[in-house]
């Protein structure tokens, strides 16, 4: 891994206000309005959404990350880089470890605002488990960022992003809890991999350890994902 | 070690019906300054990509210090300055060498290499603001600071004003004194001959002419003499002194010559010619006659 590349890279992501609104200055706020003020005194919601909008934003760096590839693919940098000995699979990888370095922020800012703004309070054990939780959950989307950076056009990549992000957090009972949802939907729910990304990030708070099952089935998504992206990734270098 | 730095064979790439290089063939030895050089849609630009590994030739080899493209720029041996694009609006200008050096084995210190790219002094800001010369700048910056063996540029000072551009070759003329080998891609022939030692004409795809900038200038020097001579005869006037060659398009005939004043001066003792142009031969008549008269070697 280069250091230096990476550094770049992160302040590249974090320069692009939209991505620090949307991944981390949101989730925040979100965590004060829904959690302050819509679930009213219920200590368990307050403590459902705070992990949610953690979610929500370390999903949201991950999807970022991957998209800037159509950006980078469409100002013709990834020709740049083929000129020099960064090999495609690094370039790749490298996406992926920033979408998880990325998705730290969000994470810690929505916990020290549950934590400070809603009093929110947790064992030790739950703290880092959820956080870690909600971290790592992100990971299915690094890859899906991917997907999209080489699908998507340069100019809508971003709204594509919001969009699939939206939708998917909705389906990970972010917004609303999945068990409140129309049977139907809680079918749907659980095809999509946020389901499974929200179980894991919060059955410590259920259970003070994170769901087997959960974690199987996002692994498996990740891999899924990741081939897919590989797919993509051999294809655009194939055509050169 | 090969002395070979590059070695293009039977190198072709066709888009759709139009054949962009056909079957071309070209040696550089190291430590040679090359100008590829011909009009725009000669196949320059994706020669280079394709001796860059950007593109992949339909038939043909590419061979850079005797390895595979990809391989020798893998080992931090080739430096590229492609014609546009390929930077990164919201980095500045700085962060962008200093990333591309990052990627590198044996990168030169940056900081030398930003003054002498000329770069230095806007270093700080973000690529978005700068002007199309500033980023050909960073450009050129990126491609030094891989401390490469081999300098490809493809079309250097596009977007350039006339001082950035003798400022570019300038520090151009410092490196290749290092002995780096050069292919520089152009379509100014003056260029070519300043700062090449060897010009390759380039025309749909093929190399028509391989010479020193003195012999391709004397391709491409004379002039042409433009005249309506009612019923001309031909032959008589290619026989003219000064004439090379004749040529008729309707009652308009064309006279290439080497030496024009002493062709006129024949012209009008001989015949009723009016209508007198004479003109100096442009980069693309260059072609035409080189064309038609073969190639010199």
């Amino acid at each position: 891994m280069n250091v230096t590349y990476m550094r770049l890279e992160a302040v590249r992501l974090f320069r692009n206000k939209r991505v620090v609104i949307f991944s981390t200055l949101m989730p925040a706020l979100l965590v004060l309005i829904i959690g302050g003020v819509s679930v009213g005194g219920d200590a368990d919601a307050k403590k459902y959404v705070m992990v949610s909008m953690a979610l929500f934003g370390a999903m949201t760096a991950a999807i970022s990350s991957g998209g800037t590839i159509a950006v980078e693919r469409g100002l013709g940098w990834n020709r740049t880089l083929r000129l020099t000995p960064l090999s495609p699979a690094a370039y790749v990888l490298n996406k992926v470890l920033l979408a998880l370095l990325v998705g730290v922020l969000p994470v810690l800012i929505t916990f020290i605002v549950g934590a400070v703004g809603l009093h929110v309070r947790l064992s030790p054990a739950e703290w880092v488990l959820c956080f870690i939780g909600a971290w790592l959950a992100s990971l299915p989307f690094a890859a899906l960022g991917v997907v999209i950076g080489y699908l998507a056009k340069p100019d809508s990549v971003q709204q594509v992003s919001a969009l699939i992000n939206l939708t998917l957090a909705a389906f990970g009972g972010l917004w609303v809890p999945v068990n409140l949802m129309p049977d139907t939907l809680q079918y749907i729910a659980k095809l999509t991999p946020s389901y499974w990304t929200g179980q894991v990030a919060r059955s410590p708070l259920d259970h003070g350890h994170i769901d087997g099952q959960a974690i199987a089935v996002l692994a498996g998504w990740t891999v899924a994902l990741a081939l897919v992206a590989l797919r993509r990734f051999r294809v655009d270098t194939a055509r050169a | 070690m090969t002395n070979e730095a590059v070695r293009l064979t039977g190198l072709t790439k066709r888009f759709g019906e139009v054949t962009a290089v056909d079957g071309l063939e070209l040696t550089i030895r190291r430590g040679e300054v090359v100008a590829l050089l011909g009009p725009n849609g000669a196949g320059k630009s994706t020669t280079i990509d394709m001796l860059l590994g950007l593109q992949r030739p339909d038939s043909g080899e590419v061979r850079l210090f005797g390895d595979a493209p990809t391989k020798a720029i893998a080992r931090g041996a080739v430096g590229a300055l492609m014609q546009s694009g390929g930077l990164l609006p919201d980095l500045t200008a700085g962060e962008t060498v200093r990333l591309a050096a990052a990627l590198q084995r044996n990168p030169r210190p940056v900081d030398e290499v930003l003054e002498r790219a000329g770069v230095a002094e806007f270093a700080g800001q973000r690529v978005a603001g700068l002007s199309g010369g500033q980023q050909q700048r960073i450009r050129f910056a990126m491609a030094l600071v891989v401390n490469p063996d081999l300098l490809v540029l493809d079309e250097p000072t596009t977007g350039m004003d006339v001082e950035t551009r003798r400022a570019f070759w300038a520090s151009m003329r410092e490196e290749t004194a290092r002995g780096r080998t050069v292919l520089f891609a152009t379509h100014y022939l003056e260029e070519a001959d300043d700062y090449a030692d060897r010009i390759v004409l380039l025309r749909a795809g093929r190399v028509i002419a391989d010479g020193s900038g003195a012999q391709i200038k004397a391709a491409v020097s004379g002039r042409t003499i433009r005249a309506s001579v009612p019923g001309a005869d031909l032959a008589r006037l290619a026989a003219l002194p000064g004439v090379e060659r004749a040529e008729a398009r309707g009652e308009t005939v064309l006279l290439h010559c080497d030496d024009s004043d002493a062709a006129l001066r024949a012209l009008l003792a001989a015949t009723d010619a009016r209508d007198i142009e004479v003109t100096s031969r442009n980069l693309e008549d260059a072609f035409i006659a080189l064309t038609a008269a073969g190639s010199i070697q």
